[in-house]
């Protein structure tokens, strides 16, 4: 597929995708668009938060992994990073992670739902269910987290 | 005009099977992260739910705990390698970049997970 330059690149495809069972595209594809909420409907804000949580996801993992690297490393170093972690500050940070998994994970689920065809016509209702289920499992996180200082 | 060729319903399936995929892999993650935040974070009672060196050694060396937090290494790779695509192709690459970037994907999420394989396996052995 060659690239168009100046007007939406694969419009043509993305109505065509519309049609069709699967993954629902979005018209404005890239990045740039994510973050367009002129005339955008409920649809658009949840596919732009996936994306966006999704990418500090993936940044979180490799921080992860590396934070884990530190226990090679023996009991001193992995006590530094606790001294570190266990401080108001990154227990925050801990809230915003688990807001992230909570968005990501729970809208994931609502978009396998509606683009498997299981719940096509209950999206808005789904959308609103897991905000609250979701405003009520951070909740309960950060107040465990938070209260554990 | 042009002469048209009839399209290929190859890409169209490939995109059916990676979204199938992403859907998959990322209802396993609920399950797993599941799993995962509550059995390693918040059972325990120290601050923050962070487990101390000790701890976290007696924790992976358990096989039952071993085998899942491999299988939540390799099910979270998975799903991020494939959302990064999805992300990377938002972009409108040609085809010759869409197939560098498949296999610099794959690159990427073997050595992710051969790396925490490794760093699981040698915690596990500290035990």
């Amino acid at each position: 597929m060659s690239v168009r330059r100046g007007a939406d690149p694969g419009l043509d495809e993305i109505r065509k995708g519309r049609e069709e069972a699967g993954p629902v595209p979005r018209k404005g594809v890239g990045p740039v668009a994510w973050f367009d909420i002129r005339r955008r409907g409920l649809g658009h804000f949840a596919f732009s938060l996936n994306r966006i949580t999704g990418l500090g996801l993936v940044f979180y993992l490799y921080l992860h992994l590396a934070v884990l690297s530190t226990l090679l490393r023996g009991e001193d170093a992995w006590d530094s990073f606790l001294g570190v972690a266990t401080s108001k500050f990154f227990l925050l940070l801990d809230v915003l992670l688990i807001f992230g998994l909570l968005a990501h994970g729970l809208n994931g689920l609502r978009l396998a739902l509606v683009g498997s065809g299981r719940a096509v016509d209950q999206q808005k209702a789904l959308y609103r269910s897991i905000q609250v289920i979701g405003t009520i499992l951070l909740l309960g996180a950060a107040l465990r987290l938070m209260g554990s200082e | 005009m042009a002469a048209t060729r009839a399209p290929s319903a190859a890409p169209e399936r490939s995109r059916s099977r990676t979204w199938a995929w992403t859907a998959g892999s990322g209802v396993a993650l609920l399950v797993l992260v599941t799993i995962h935040m509550v059995a390693h974070h918040f059972v325990v009672q120290e601050v923050g739910g962070l487990r101390s060196y000790q701890q976290v050694l007696e924790y992976i060396a358990n096989p039952v705990i071993f085998v899942i937090e491999i299988a939540f290494l390799v099910v979270v790779t998975i799903h991020s390698m494939l959302g990064l695509r999805s992300v990377l192709f938002d972009f409108g690459l040609s085809e010759r970049a869409k197939r560098r970037t498949d296999r610099a994907l794959v690159a990427l999420g073997v050595a992710t997970v051969a790396y925490g394989f490794v760093l699981i396996g040698v915690l596990a052995s500290r035990a």
